[in-house]
């Protein structure tokens, strides 16, 4: 099966299929609803029915463009030319899904966003055994350790409940869609009183539809936080620090597993949290596929390829890139 | 040691002195009188007592313990490294991928500590500490290599474990400051505190103190009322510690450390002294009656053994400025008109080598200025004023002693390198290798670490990364675009920049980015500043 890597993307000739890609095309696989994947008016677009209703919520319907919408749900499988594709959860967030190419006995997936551990919302991950294997990197060094959600389920409500006790409001910073409904999870069903920011709380109801419950949320009101726990996006962080009120800042992310996130986050308690996998879940992901062949394709591309080579794994990274691209995990 | 690392991780993550130091008091309450001493000293980051032996781990010994314990190979450690900025930090996430589970306690820290001090050959340190790094838990390996390093990073100042050590104690933090002051010691200190035996601490001869600091001051115009100071010369040499005691003489120099054997000249006049004293003052380079200049004098320091034709060649002198001990006590709660007093009634009659250095009154601004240039002439870097009626705070940065120290000159050249910084700069581009304009080339002169606020080295490493033309680990090229401006205290030659200059102690002053490179100083203005130095100072 050929692959081929470009600026815009990764593209699959032979089925003319470009897989999460950056401009638009005549048709896009797209792995879940992050902006950075989930970009551009592609003419057919093929992905899990919750990653369409929320790429439909980014991009506003517009009439003029005819654009087809394909769902493909969970282990659901279709046949586009010579090959069948099936998506495979991803764990990454709500939707986030692998796709499984099956061509002439030959097998490709290709991860997208992942994250192998269960999530606290979502559906758990599967490994799909292959031949040829494209997996993301982001954290792909021996010193990214992620808690498990009961562990993180329960760092995120002794921080709010302790910090309310204390009389301070505990501040939780998370993007938009993945991370802030998550911890609004966490925080209703402890049934500590949250607030949570508009950006965040507008993507719950598609949480809802897959099952996750929020019982007792209130829409934040920056005037009424007293005794509240905050769910809010990081762009507030400066806002906050110069209201000179008793806010204490969680950090929940993969970066928190580095004592530098202290600084870089402006954050006291790091909570390290991932909705990608560690190093220890990517391993894992090369080993149980089974595939002779793994691309890297994002993050610590060339680092993770040089360990995999060591570990006697066929491993490369197709598109090189300078380390890490940025801060925000996901987005 | 266990319990210690996640008393430090809570310290990490509590904003504010006073959460940190209650975590820390509540920590040392319980513990028995032998562990209270390990802690504190652990918690003040040295691994061994007292301050005459080093245990000699660098930070290539441990990257070579770690290795070894974790079988990672180098080039995936300076990765990770890199990403965090510590070497506690990386060694610690590395062994989680196979964890020790065995308890360490602090007893057994300090035999490890002790072991790696003892042991002479460096391979069999890295033996040492990849076997504890193998057998103990992560979060412990984190801080018994973060005390090995010197620094926790954790915002825990040696004042906050003092003000610990009194809350834990119930005694006053006055009174603890005070007898650790008087001792450096501040794990004796603690023991002492919880017997209640504070008030019998004595300093101790031949046991270093801390030395007392001076604030910069930018511009003579801060000073407000000129007649409040006593002036001294700011002599540009070692800042040293003399001990003596009936024949015995140590000297000491900032951070502890014991270079009597470097100065054998001086040693020979303190042999002959009676009674037993303490003076604080500086080691110079010193010939017909003025000092050297200080690059001169680095070539006697840069040999261990000092030869009679390097005595001959590059003869030294101490100035002494304070007198900490003296007449078998402690002067350090004394006025400093006392203290002088007293350094004079030592030091003032034995003549070369040994001088007391000149201090002067002003009581205009103006005469305080025409000391300043005097000061120069006589080839010192500044003045130091002293406020009268102050006493002597060892360790202390305090505002009753300042430093003018007018720069030698100011620069604008253009960044041709930068490099990532380390703990809390460990993702930005904070350290910058600039140059001059040399025709068309650009030559390096020079290294600054800092000057600019953080928002600004935020700013400017995104700046810098989209100028940068190749990449060497934690070292960026970068095309000559941006412009700072940056002050020193002089040029030196310097076999290792391509210009044969480098500036000594460059700070960055401005982000000149109202300048094009074209627009930043040459080679040949460098140079003239060498050559007038050098006919200045001889």
């Amino acid at each position: 099966m050929l692959v081929a890597y470009h600026p815009a993307g990764i593209h699959l000739p032979e089925l003319d299929l470009w897989l999460d890609p950056k401009e638009p095309v005549e048709r896009a696989w797209i792995s879940h609803a992050h902006s950075d994947h989930a970009r551009g008016l592609h003419r057919n677009v093929l992905a899990t029915p919750e990653t369409l209703r929320l790429y439909r919520l980014r991009w506003p319907e517009n009439e003029e463009i005819a654009q087809s919408l394909q769902p493909l749900r969970h282990g659901e499988s279709l046949h586009l030319g010579p090959a069948k594709l099936t998506a495979i959860p991803a764990g990454h967030i709500v939707g986030a899904a692998q796709l499984l190419v099956e061509q002439a006995g030959e097998r490709l997936v290709y991860t997208g966003d992942l994250k192998l551990m269960p999530p606290l919302c979502g559906t758990a991950t599967e490994v799909a055994r292959c031949d040829r294997l494209i997996i993301e990197s982001t954290f792909g060094l021996p010193i990214f350790h992620f808690l498990t959600r009961e562990e993180a389920r329960a760092r995120i409500a002794a921080f709010a409940t302790a910090t309310l006790e204390d009389g301070g409001v505990p501040v939780f910073l998370g993007y938009p869609l993945g991370r802030g409904q998550e911890i609004v999870e966490v925080l209703a069903n402890a049934g500590i009183p949250c607030a949570v920011h508009g950006s965040i709380a507008r993507f719950l109801p598609v949480y809802e539809a897959a099952g996750c419950r929020f019982p007792g949320w209130s829409p934040y009101e920056a005037r009424n936080t007293r005794g509240k726990a905050l769910v809010l996006t990081p762009s507030m962080r400066r806002g906050l620090e110069a209201s000179g009120k008793d806010f204490r800042i969680a950090y929940v992310s993969g970066w928190a597993a580095l004592d530098n996130a202290r600084t870089r986050a402006g954050a006291e308690e790091l909570i390290p949290y991932s909705d990608h996998a560690g190093f220890a879940e990517l391993l894992t992901m090369a080993r149980e596929s089974g595939a002779s062949r793994i691309d890297l394709v994002h993050g610590y591309t060339e680092p993770l390829a040089r360990i995999l080579r060591q570990q006697g794994f066929d491993a490369c990274a197709p598109a090189a890139q300078v380390s890490r691209a940025t801060d925000e995990e996901g987005e | 040691m266990d319990r210690l690392a996640q008393v430090c991780e809570r310290v990490a993550a509590s904003p504010g002195r006073l959460k940190k130091v209650a975590a820390v008091s509540e920590y040392l309450r319980d513990l028995p009188d032998r562990d209270l001493a390990r802690a504190v000293r652990f918690l003040s980051a040295r691994p061994v007592d007292g301050g005459e032996r080093k245990l000699s781990v660098g930070y290539s010994v441990l990257r070579d313990a770690a290795l070894c314990a974790t079988g990672w190979d180098a080039e995936t450690y300076r990765i990770c490294h890199r990403e965090t900025g510590d070497t506690g930090e990386t060694i610690s996430l590395l062994a989680k991928n196979q964890p020790g589970a065995e308890p360490l306690t602090l007893e057994q820290a300090d035999q490890l500590y002790q072991r790696v001090l003892n042991a002479g050959r460096t391979a069999l340190k890295v033996e040492i500490l990849a076997e504890a790094i193998r057998r103990h838990r992560p979060l412990t390996i984190k801080y018994f290599v973060k005390v090995i390093t010197g620094n926790l990073r954790i915002g825990l100042q040696e004042k906050m474990v003092e003000e610990a050590v009194a809350a834990a104690t119930g005694l006053p933090p006055a009174a603890v400051r005070a007898a650790n002051n008087k001792l450096g010691d501040l794990a004796r200190v603690a023991l002492s505190a919880r017997k209640g035996t504070l008030e019998e601490i004595e300093a101790r001869l031949f046991h270093p103190m801390d030395f007392m600091l001076a604030q910069p001051v930018a511009a003579l115009e801060e000073i407000e009322n000129p007649g409040e100071w006593l002036v001294e010369d700011k002599y540009d040499g070692i800042r040293s510690q003399v001990h003596w005691s009936g024949g015995r003489v140590q000297i000491f120099s900032r951070g502890r450390d014991d270079v009597t054997q470097a100065f054998p000249e001086l040693v020979e006049v303190f042999e002959g002294f009676p009674a037993a004293g303490i003076v604080d003052g500086e080691i110079l380079a010193y010939r017909d009656n003025r000092a050297v200049n200080f690059s001169v004098f680095q070539q006697r320091l840069a040999r261990k053994k000092v030869s009679a034709s390097l005595r001959e060649s590059v003869p030294v002198a101490f100035f002494g400025y304070d007198a900490l001990y003296a007449g078998g006590r402690l002067l350090l709660e004394l006025p400093i008109e006392a203290r002088r007093a007293e350094l004079e009634s030592m030091l003032g009659a034995v003549g070369h080598p040994i001088y007391v250095s000149a201090v002067w009154t002003a009581t205009r601004r103006e005469e305080i200025d025409a000391y300043f240039q005097e000061a120069r002439g006589r080839g010192n870097e500044g003045l130091l004023l002293k406020r009268r009626g102050s006493v002597y705070e060892p360790g202390r940065r305090s505002e009753n002693w300042l430093k003018v120290k007018r720069p030698f000159g100011a620069l604008d050249v253009v960044i041709t390198a930068a490099e990532q910084g380390n703990g809390r700069r460990a993702t930005m581009l904070s350290d910058y290798t600039f140059a001059v304009r040399d025709g068309e080339r650009y030559l390096n002169v020079g290294k600054a670490y800092s000057g600019l606020t953080d928002p600004e080295i935020r700013q400017l490493t995104q700046l810098l990364k989209n100028l940068t033309t190749d990449r060497f680990g934690r070292v960026y090229l970068v095309k000559p675009e941006v412009v700072l401006e940056v002050a020193f205290d002089g040029v030196q030659k310097s076999p290792r920049h391509k210009s044969g200059y480098a500036l000594r102690f460059p700070r960055i002053l401005n982000w000149r980015r109202d300048k094009k490179p074209e627009e930043c100083d040459t080679l040949d203005t460098v140079r003239e500043l060498y050559e007038k130095a050098v006919e200045h100072n001889g």
